[in-house]
């Protein structure tokens, strides 16, 4: 209670809202409905391209450049672009690491025309997600500088072996970059490095991050507002098909296990990841994963061993990049003629609004739109198929 | 695709098609039955040019002897070839889709300064020079020479084109300007005269609205087009003020000196010909006995700057006695100068008809009417005769002699203004002579007459009656119609009041008070930190932009400008705003982001495009009126009440407002192109205003976007500019703003029509 007390700012102190306009109208509110249209629209076809059997560049490294320029203090996103951000980007990374658990992020964040590197290319959500939470009492100053952070996050990313997919994500709040040189050459340079820049726009579109996204074959969108942010930043969770100039290796991966002897307390040790970490000193404590190579103990995975440079993971870690791999089949989509009463997976009625529904390929059973977007975004299986013995195993046949 | 407008078929160069394409195309296809004029408004980007080719070249085709030529005027070099690639691509699909080249010729004509390929005169870079070089090279009594002195230099390709390429006929097809020099040099001909040559019986001919418009030109270049051609004039909305600026002419004290020269160099050279070759002298004498119509058939190369619109009868009289002796005539002129002199020294300004001008002439210097009108030919057969090649350095004494004839001509649709010293320096002493054209129709009048239909076009020509009032012309189809879009990709917006609530305005009284000034500067600089990329701004004069800018640099606004974007301002200095302009939009690529401060009527608000992130906003500050004042614009304004039955302020508006969307209308180059349109005054939201923008901008300007402040208009461009920065493709087109074959014929025809259409 209390702290959304806090959170909400009096109304008056908010921007200039015109609420009664938010109401549509068919005939005048042409522009919304179009708008809302084209989105909806484009989140069906990016569900289309998702195909199967395509190879996805699963072990990613990541790069989040933060814009904490000034204009990050605006008051559009409630109740700050930055506080608003900060918290979508939490969830955000808890989610990343979640899907791509093989998975290294840093972040790097722009201000007074300069990049500062808050945290390292890492695989661990926690100390990502403390060091986005320190942003919020970080003072917003100046012009960001794009190809400065960029740059940056090009040197680190320049190093990683080349099966590593090398991605990176701005987060933009300011309409202009204020650069030492010609941000041009600095995109070429990512293209020929292989590093597939996406940007989020969070004010309108900006020419030089269009051309960055479209020369380094990532994404660029602008919110619409904090829903569509979320939806934008969630979609770069799912892992990009791979660049050409990927290899495909093996790679050398440990699998720890717990040292548990029957009988036998465990013997109280320190743990790797926090030997020399200042802030929160290493704690002797029992459990842990040891490193099968050189027994280096961890209390958490996935993580790279410091000691002898192996990716330990765990095997549910594995399987859960899986789905990635076999996506529920796409649903077809058809115009509503009283095939059925209600939605197969909600039991939503369907009425004369729902001019589209959608149909599974497999088990032919319909669905309304939200669930087909829930049925792929999210759970990755289609209820129709799963709950059908026989037409499960066709799914998983045409797939595999 | 094919089309059926109907009942004609048209072969359209493209899988899809706008509905006003096709709207646009039946318009015209009545136009062209009719045998009519017609005035048609399509918004810029919608594919204009290629709409207009490909129906004109299907009816041609069609009925071969209805429409034997169409004539294509454009105003630029780059619009004119972006035209010839049009055709080219239309063409080529004709012959995909028959398995037979059309037979049809198309070709560009040009200055000799882009045409020419001689080695040594085309590295020449003044339009200027090149004509005299070449005419050194070519002119007639040259080639004589270099019969019997083979030192005397000419030019091969001339030579070559003269020896044998009029006899043959240029092979169908399409050709711009460097297919025209790569023919000149296979061929070893001149691709200037070839293409003047070619004009005459060339299907479609694309050129510069001078070679229509302007007598001086008209006369040498697009005499002899057939009747039954379809012109265009495209990008038209300033053809008025083309047409008086061809035949007006001002004559300053500079070129009064310099014509003096001339003279006395003139005069020396006659006296040293009477001297050597008494016999030529005598032979121009007897020439012009015999009357001029033999002297004008002399050599096309001869004549290339030839003299203003000369009634036929001038022609074919012969010159009056008193000017045909070289001697005479020289210090006919020198009197007539003297005249001009005098008129200049004035102190107060005059303004007198060509008739009260005359009478003065008469009784001061005792000049006649019937001489002057004869003057600007005496000169020119004067110039042939002592065989001076280089006519560039005649061009003051050319002039006056145009002004003589002018004068001499016309008694109706002309006034003589001299000034003593221009408006905004009033202390300096400059005087100026003008003769000044006020009918726009005198001009274009040949034109309407011979051709049997003219079509004007552009992306803004609203308000529509006016055209037809002040070209004086009978239009049997005038049409407007809109852009339809499957996103509002324009968003105008009339911004009449601050954040204090004061109105803003740029009218006379209000327009230095420092409220207003600083409202525009709050406007501006909370318009550029929301808006990404360009931004361009109008201010209705030089004038008023240096004190605006003046008055933002003392209250700070300028710096906080500059935290967001980058400055620039256009400058009276062309060089010096090319500059400026090529800055801006390396600002605009790097993503700085950069504003433009630019004038209306200026050279950015008419030549060049701000396209996609070039100008994602334009603002409008203030309504740009023409400068009232102005004395040649009062006579104007004067004559067109008296003759037109035209409101003074009528026509203003109508000049302001067509100015102000030419302005705006910068911003928005297509359908994928999206951008902002803020007019900064009170003034506009009043419906006399408001009704004479473009109807496709008219129809996004709701009744709610008329009447905000700085920060409710601030508040919608926010919420816009984020919906049209969602991704946006042609599926998403298709159907509503770009159909294809078969969604154009079952949507019914009429249909299409009556959503385009609102006329």
């Amino acid at each position: 209670m209390v702290d959304e007390e806090e959170q909400k700012e009096y109304r008056w102190e908010t921007g200039y809202e015109k609420t009664w306009e938010a109401i549509k109208e068919d005939d005048d509110g042409f522009l919304e409905a179009s708008v809302a249209d084209i989105i909806q629209r484009a989140k069906r076809k990016r569900q289309a391209q998702k195909q199967g059997n395509s190879k996805l560049g699963m072990m990613r490294h990541l790069y989040v450049i933060l814009d904490c320029s000034d204009s990050m203090s605006s008051q559009d996103l409630k109740p700050t672009r930055l506080l608003c951000t900060v918290k979508i980007m939490e969830n955000f990374i808890e989610e990343f690491f979640d899907q791509n658990p093989i998975s290294q992020m840093g972040i790097i964040i722009m201000h007074n025309k300069r990049a500062e590197k808050i945290s390292d290319l890492a695989g661990n959500a926690r100390k990502h997600i403390k060091a986005i939470n320190n942003l919020k009492q970080t003072s917003l100053i100046g012009e960001p500088s794009l190809q400065n952070s960029l740059e940056m996050a090009l040197r680190a990313l320049k190093l990683l072996p080349s099966h590593a997919s090398r991605e990176i994500l701005v987060v933009m709040g300011s309409l202009t970059t204020c650069d030492p040189g010609d941000i041009n050459t600095t995109i070429l340079n990512l293209k020929s490095e292989g590093v597939r820049c996406s940007v989020i726009g969070l004010a309108a579109e900006v020419h030089v991050c269009r051309r960055l996204a479209n020369e380094t074959g990532g994404l660029y969108n602008v919110i619409l507002d904090d829903c569509h942010f979320k939806d934008l930043l969630y979609q770069q969770v799912d892992p990009p098909p791979a660049a050409l100039t990927l290899e495909s290796n093996l790679i050398k991966m440990g699998f720890p296990h717990q040292m548990s002897v029957e009988g036998t307390e465990e013997p109280l040790t320190m743990c790797m990841c926090h030997v020399d970490s200042t802030d929160e000193g290493s704690k002797l404590n029992t459990g842990g994963y040891y490193c099968p190579q050189c027994y280096s103990k961890y209390c958490e995975l996935p993580v790279e061993c410091r000691a002898c440079g192996l990716t330990l993971v765990s095997a549910p870690h594995l399987a859960r990049s899986y789905h990635h791999l076999f996506p529920a089949a796409n649903y077809d989509e058809i115009t509503y003629e009283n095939q059925t009463l209600i939605c197969f997976a909600c039991q939503k009625n369907f009425s004369e609004t729902d001019k589209q529904v959608y149909r599974c390929p497999n088990c032919t059973k319909i669905f309304c739109i939200n669930c087909d977007i829930f049925v792929h975004d999210i759970l990755h299986t289609c209820p129709g198929c799963a709950t059908n013995l026989s037409t499960f195993q066709i799914a998983h046949n045409t797939t595999q | 695709m094919k089309l059926n407008v109907g009942g004609l078929i048209v072969y359209f160069p493209y899988d899809y098609i706008y509905p006003e394409q096709y709207a646009y195309m039946c318009e015209l296809k009545k136009a062209l039955d009719a045998k009519g004029h017609c005035l048609l408004e399509m918004p810029s980007g919608t594919g204009k040019t290629t709409t207009l080719l490909s129906l004109v070249v299907a009816y041609m085709l069609e009925n071969p002897h209805d429409v034997r030529k169409l004539i294509y005027c454009s105003r630029t070099v780059p619009e004119i070839e972006k035209v010839m690639e049009e055709l080219k691509k239309l063409l080529l699909y004709y012959e995909k889709q028959d398995g037979e080249y059309p037979h049809l010729v198309g070709l560009v004509l040009s200055s000799r300064k882009n045409l020419c390929i001689h080695p040594e005169v085309s590295t020449e870079r003044e339009g200027k020079i090149v004509d005299g070089k070449c005419h050194s090279l070519t002119a007639s009594y040259i080639r004589e020479r270099h019969n019997y002195d083979d030192t005397t230099p000419i030019c091969q390709y001339y030579e070559g084109f003269s020896l044998d390429g009029k006899e043959s006929t240029m092979p169908y097809g399409v050709y711009s300007i460097d297919d025209l020099k790569q023919y000149g040099r296979d061929r070893n001909w001149c691709p200037y005269f070839l293409s003047r040559f070619v004009i005459n019986h060339a299907n479609i001919v694309v050129y510069s609205y001078h070679y229509l418009l302007d007598p001086k030109i008209a006369e040498v270049v697009s005499k002899e087009l057939t009747k039954e051609s379809v012109v265009i004039f495209d990008e038209a909305h300033n053809i008025d003020n083309v047409c008086i600026d061809s035949m007006s002419v001002k004559v300053n004290k500079r070129i009064i000196d310099r014509a003096t020269e001339n003279i006395n160099l003139l005069e020396r050279t006659v006296a040293e010909m009477r001297e050597d070759d008494h016999k030529k002298l005598q032979d121009e004498y007897q020439r012009l006995v015999e009357g001029l119509r033999d002297a004008s058939v002399a050599r096309e190369t001869d004549v290339i700057l030839s003299n203003p619109v000369l009634p036929d009868a001038i022609l074919t009289e012969a010159v009056p006695g008193n000017i045909r002796n070289a001697e005479h005539f020289i210090s006919f002129l020198k009197r007539f100068i003297e005249y001009l002199k005098t008129r200049l020294r004035v102190q107060h300004v005059v303004q007198e008809s060509p008739a009260g001008f005359l009478k003065d002439i008469q009784t001061k210097v005792c000049i006649e009417r019937k001489p002057l009108r004869f003057c600007a030919e005496r000169l020119a057969s004067l110039l042939r005769t002592l065989e001076i090649s280089d006519l560039t350095d005649f061009s003051p004494v050319i002039l006056i002699t145009h002004l003589a004839t002018l004068v001499a001509t016309y008694t109706k649709g002309f006034t003589i203004i001299v000034e003593p010293f221009d408006d905004k320096t009033p202390t300096v002493s400059n005087p100026i002579l003008h003769v000044s054209c006020l009918d726009s129709s005198i001009a274009i009048k040949p034109v309407f007459d011979r051709f049997q239909t003219v079509v004007i076009t552009s992306g803004t020509l609203s308000p529509m009656d006016m055209y037809p009032k002040i070209l004086n012309f009978h239009p049997v189809i005038m049409s407007s119609f809109t852009m339809t879009l499957a996103r509002p990709c324009l968003l105008p917006m009339i911004v009449s009041k601050g954040n204090d609530q004061v109105a803003i305005s740029s009218k006379y009284e209000t327009r230095e008070d420092n409220a207003v000034i600083r409202n525009y500067g709050q406007l501006l600089v909370e318009v550029a930190a929301n808006v990404p990329d360009g931004i361009v701004c109008f201010f209705t004069s030089y004038l008023y932009l240096e004190s605006v800018v003046a008055s933002w640099y003392d209250q700070g606004v300028i710096d906080s400008l500059q935290r967001y974007k980058l400055l620039f301002i256009e400058t009276q200095d062309s060089a010096e705003t090319s500059f400026a302009l090529m800055y801006y939009i390396k600002a605009c690529e790097s993503g700085r982001g950069a504003v433009l401060l630019s004038v209306a009527r200026g050279k950015v608000s008419e030549g060049v495009d701000f396209d996609h992130h070039l100008g994602r906003a334009v603002l409008m500050f203030g309504i740009p009126y023409v400068y009232t004042q102005s004395r040649i614009l009062k006579a104007r304004l004067d004559y067109l009440r008296d003759q037109f039955q035209i409101k003074e302020n009528d026509f203003l508006t109508f000049d302001a407002m067509r100015h102000a969307a030419q302005c705006v209308g910068r911003a928005i180059r297509g359908k994928t192109d999206y951008g902002i349109m803020i007019f900064a005054d009170k003034r506009f939201s009043r419906s006399d205003k408001r009704s004479k923008l473009p109807k496709w901008i008219q129809e996004h300007l709701k009744d709610s976007l008329t009447n905000l402040s700085t920060e409710e208009a601030v508040q919608i461009a926010k919420r816009w500019l984020r919906q049209m920065a969602q991704p946006f493709t042609r599926e998403d087109q298709l159907g509503v703003s770009l159909l294809t074959l078969e969604q154009l014929q079952s949507l019914e025809a009429s249909k299409i029509q009556e959503q385009a259409q609102q006329n």
